[in-house]
């Protein structure tokens, strides 16, 4: 590539502090709140995945209180989660990291990345280090002080001592500039959402003006932790096929020892020592009975023409079987070698075939979840693809092929829930009553369904009177157990709700309304890269819908009960004024002393129909 | 002017003060004792509604038909109305025996002490009426009266029921300015009289003028001033005039729809108060001033509005305007479309209406 020198190579810390606004961090208001997002939420994920409920302590402290707005600040997060390695430690928080994750399961965040951006904005504001101290065993603990090195991505380590402690846990600690006077409410907001939806968790918050909030768990039983899944077909793009492919290849093997013991031990070679010519004749005896690696070995061999002595002392370092080139590194003479491999020899093909990956049925059926040798084969008839097809010979224009008819095939089994945390009834109705106290709640758990090969499932709560302020409909939206925010207007379950005729549920005017909707997907439809509305998918709309009008219709009939009960009351209430009136009058007018005894009529009033 | 001897009066006010007392007290007792049984009581009321005024050829006024609603105390939304009619029975009960006078205002405030509570007065008034449908008597009998006030004047001696003023009597040519007709007038009883005739007139300018003319004495008569559509109890006491003293009635007004109609308020009652009987003078006469009057006797003229046509053509449709000089001078008022009051005779001189035009129109009564 002549122009190659024009695309300079910049570190993924680089990339990310470059490109901070699509991250949340954007200005300092938003800064500020996206900082502690990342961080409780990060909390919360390494809790949840060790089975362990949560205590989360957030504090926000300004550095110098009496400077205005924006200004930095010193936000905490503390933990008591399983911790990270000391060893991990200054990777974990001092590198952007990347990871390439093809299993499918929910969670709040993608692992570490936003925490790692608050950290690094945090260094570009204030020019402080990140204090992070971690206990795995609950015995000692890590106190570490970084910097990050933006331009190599490599963490600088300040400090690093080691203390007593009798807890496990994890706590950051990083300087940024945020404002905190229009950040406020939204993070209150976060934190008293948060909690509502993790009601096995206790979270609380010391804010910059002294004020603190509590909030202490109201269930003690975690829901259950998802599973790790394969992706489902109808999930992946090219992209995600792409290097699923490259994963499946069979390797070059290391010619190692181990190898060659191996390699020796199925030619009958274990005592005896051949020259070159002598092993690759009696390879090609036993050619049948050997194992697929041996054969690979021997293919090598056959290349580089060495004995097993002479193997042991080289690297293979790249095998492009399209420039039919080998290249190895020899120890012994401290130097790189490359040699022409002829095509037509049977070796170079044995080499060909192992490097060509998987045949595309048992990709599919090994790599996919909800995939069976019957689905892949007739999946390969539909896409034009010999079943025993090596997908590692697949052309870029056969892959687009194959990923489109991926998404195309009619009859693959829809996602498997067993990936997706929803919190569940029982939690949810506990949390959304200690939060309400309202007269009248009902949830529901729909049951899992999915949008392009992504499986998700609603969970929504709906809780009438109480305590709850008249005022109109109040809805929390939820996503993967984070309270949304923003940009509420967009969203599909405001739509939904607004959509909503609610005087067919017997709720009219401003009602003492809260409704609770949380969306778990392995894969949440975002509209904006801001995470804070989720978009019109249909399928999402249907269950959302089906959800709502379940609630409505348990809420019609509470509030018909209480409608009769409040008309029983007013009727009582009017005979009983009543009554004892005409009672008065008509002794008067009979010209009687004693009032006629009514008394029976009051309580038979209570019985009668409204007639009209 | 002839005394009679006191015993002979006719004790008419007494009698219905009586019979209404006796009314209120068996309603009362009826629901007394459905209470005390254990009854929800009810009231019938009979419906006011346009579909159940009927026009009753045979007793010439109109009057309620047989739909009747039940207000019922069991029923919710009746319960409050319900109680409101009681209390009203109850408190005109006291009226009606303390011989106390009240006004549809006093209705309205006077409830408030009973926490019966009427949302504004035509709510309580509304309420009135249905107290009256249901007795058959009209409000003034249950000493309330509207605020409306007419008036009389002639050789007419009367004596006072009202407390304080029991026994006493009047006679209603002592005061040149005539006398209210009001509630101690209304209970009064008719004791004497000389004249042989009843003037009803439309306007008090005129019954000044008729007073000062001395009309009653020059035509023996009692003249009472209408004060445009005559009150309840002004049609009342006209028809006590005619019914008790034998006087027939005869009615001038001005030469319009309005006053035609006043007459024929007089004569066959309103549709308002169908619900009610008594208070019609069937025998009335309508004087003038006709239509055709306009014509004959050269009358000063106004244009007549939209809405007096608009009047015509509605009572064109009243079962009571279908013949004779009723459907006559409406045809002519209806073809001219100009109207005369009754002062338009003063372009003649002040007194010629009296000295010309009603021995005139007393004359052309006679035959009619």
């Amino acid at each position: 590539m002549s122009s190659k020198g024009s695309f300079a190579q910049i570190s993924p810390s680089e990339f990310f502090y470059k490109n901070r606004d699509l991250a949340g961090f954007s200005n300092p208001t938003r800064s500020l709140y996206t900082a502690v997002r990342e961080f409780v939420e990060n909390s919360l994920d390494a809790c949840d995945q060790q089975g362990i409920l949560p205590d989360v302590h957030l504090a926000i402290k300004a550095v110098d209180p009496e400077k205005p707005d924006p200004k930095p600040y010193i936000l905490t997060v503390k933990d008591n989660g399983p911790g990270i390695e000391s060893k991990h430690v200054p990777l974990a928080f001092g590198t952007v990291l990347y990871g390439s994750k093809f299993g499918l399961k929910q969670a709040r965040g993608m692992f570490g990345l936003g925490a790692t951006m608050a950290i690094l904005y945090g260094q570009i504001t204030t020019n402080k280090p990140v204090y992070v101290k971690s206990s795995t065993d609950a015995q000692t603990q890590d106190e570490y002080e970084l910097l990050l090195d933006i331009q190599k991505n490599k963490p600088v380590i300040l400090k690093h001592e080691t203390k007593e402690i009798s807890k496990t846990g994890l706590s950051v600690s990083i300087c940024l500039e945020g404002d905190y006077s229009k950040a406020g409410a939204k993070i209150r907001d976060y934190v008293y959402q948060t909690s509502l939806i993790t009601p096995y968790a206790t979270i609380t918050f010391d804010d910059p003006k002294g004020e603190k909030f509590r909030y202490t768990k109201i269930v003690r039983s975690m829901p259950p932790a998802p599973t790790i899944l394969n992706p489902h077909p109808y999930g992946v793009d090219v992209e995600t096929i792409k290097r699923m492919v490259e994963d499946s290849k069979f390797s070059i093997p290391t010619v190692d020892n181990k190898t060659i013991e191996k390699v020796r031990s199925e030619l009958g070679l274990k005592k005896k020592d051949l020259n070159y010519s002598e092993i690759m004749s009696r390879a090609k005896k036993r050619w049948s009975s050997l194992s697929r690696m041996v054969r690979v070995v021997i293919a090598v061999m056959s290349f580089i023409k060495k004995d097993f002595d002479k193997l042991s002392k080289i690297r293979i370092d790249d095998l492009d079987l399209t420039a039919k080139q080998l290249t190895y590194w020899d120890f012994g003479e401290s130097k790189s070698f490359t040699i022409d491999m002829d095509p037509e020899s049977d070796y170079y093909k044995q080499l060909t075939n192992t490097t060509q990956g998987e045949m595309l049925v048992s990709f599919l059926t090994k790599r996919f979840q909800r995939v069976g040798r019957t689905t892949a084969e007739k999946f390969s008839e539909f896409a034009g693809f010999k079943p025993e097809k090596r997908i590692g010979t697949m052309t870029n224009q056969e892959l687009v092929t194959l990923s489109d008819s991926l998404q195309k095939f009619p009859t693959f089994l829809s996602p498997d829930p067993s990936c997706l945390a929803p919190l569940g009834t029982e939690p949810l109705e506990k949390g959304m009553k200690a939060f309400f106290n309202p007269d009248f709640i009902a949830v529901v758990q729909r049951g899992a369904s999915a949008y392009s090969g992504f499986p998700f499932v609603v969970e929504m709560g709906i809780a009438y009177g109480g305590e709850i302020p008249s005022g109109g409909t109040k809805v929390y939206r939820f996503a993967n157990r984070i309270p949304l925010l923003y940009d509420e207007g967009s969203d599909v379950v405001l739509k939904v709700v607004n959509e909503t005729d609610w005087s067919r549920y017997k709720v009219k005017g401003d009602p003492p309304l809260v409704i609770v909707s949380h969306i778990c997907s392995t894969k949440i439809p975002y509209k904006t890269v801001g995470k804070e509305n989720v978009a019109d998918r249909p399928e999402i709309e249907r269950e959302l819908r089906l959800a709502l009008q379940f609630l409505s219709r348990k809420l019609a009939s509470y509030m018909s009960k209480r409608g009769q009960a409040e008309m029983d009351k007013k009727r009582a209430n009017l005979y009983s004024k009543y009554i004892p009136l005409v009672a008065q009058f008509c002794t008067e007018l009979a010209g009687k002393k004693k009032e006629p005894d009514y008394k029976k009529m009051l309580k038979e009033a209570v019985t009668i129909e409204t007639e009209t | 002017m002839k005394q009679k001897p006191k015993k002979s009066i006719k004790k008419s006010t007494e009698e219905r003060r009586k019979t209404l007392a006796q009314l209120l007290k068996n309603k009362g007792a009826e629901i007394y004792d459905e209470l005390d049984s254990g009854k929800f009581p009810s009231f019938s009321v009979p419906s006011r509604s346009v579909s159940n005024i009927v026009y009753d050829k045979k007793l010439r006024q109109y009057i309620l038909g047989s739909n009747a609603s039940l207000r019922s105390s069991r029923n919710m939304s009746q319960l409050r109305s319900f109680t409101q009619l009681m209390w009203l029975a109850f408190f005109a009960n006291r009226l009606v025996n303390e011989k106390k006078s009240s006004t549809l205002r006093d209705i309205y405030y006077s409830s408030q002490a009973f926490a019966v509570d009427f949302e504004d007065q035509p709510e309580s008034d509304n309420i009135i009426v249905d107290l009256e449908a249901v007795l058959t008597r009209p409000r003034e009998d249950l000493h309330i009266f509207p605020e409306e006030r007419s008036s009389v004047f002639g050789d007419l001696v009367i004596e006072y029921t009202v407390p304080g003023y029991e026994g006493r009597r009047s006679n209603l040519s002592d005061h040149p300015d005539g006398y209210l007709i009001g509630p101690s007038l209304s209970s009064a009883e008719l004791v004497d009289t000389s004249a042989e005739l009843v003037i009803a007139i439309e306007k008090g300018g005129l019954f000044t003028r008729f007073v000062e003319e001395k009309v009653d004495k020059k035509f023996k008569s009692i003249i009472v001033d209408t004060a445009g559509q005559a009150p309840r109890s002004t049609r009342y006491l006209l028809k006590r005039l005619h019914d008790e003293m034998g006087l027939p009635v005869v009615i001038l007004t001005d030469g319009d729809v309005y006053g035609e109609h006043i007459a024929m308020v007089i004569k066959s009652g309103s549709a308002n108060a169908a619900h009610l009987r008594e208070l019609t003078v069937p025998d009335a006469k309508w004087l003038g001033v006709w239509a055709s009057d306009i014509e004959k006797y050269k009358l000063p003229t106004i244009p007549m509005t939209e809405s007096d046509i608009k009047r015509i053509t509605d009572l064109q449709k009243d079962p009571r305007y279908q013949e004779g000089n009723w459907k006559k001078q409406l045809e002519i008022f209806k073809r001219i479309k100009r109207k005369a009051e009754l002062e338009a005779f003063s372009k003649y001189g002040l007194t010629n209406i009296t000295d010309k035009y009603l021995p005139e129109k007393l004359e052309l009564a006679k035959s009619l």
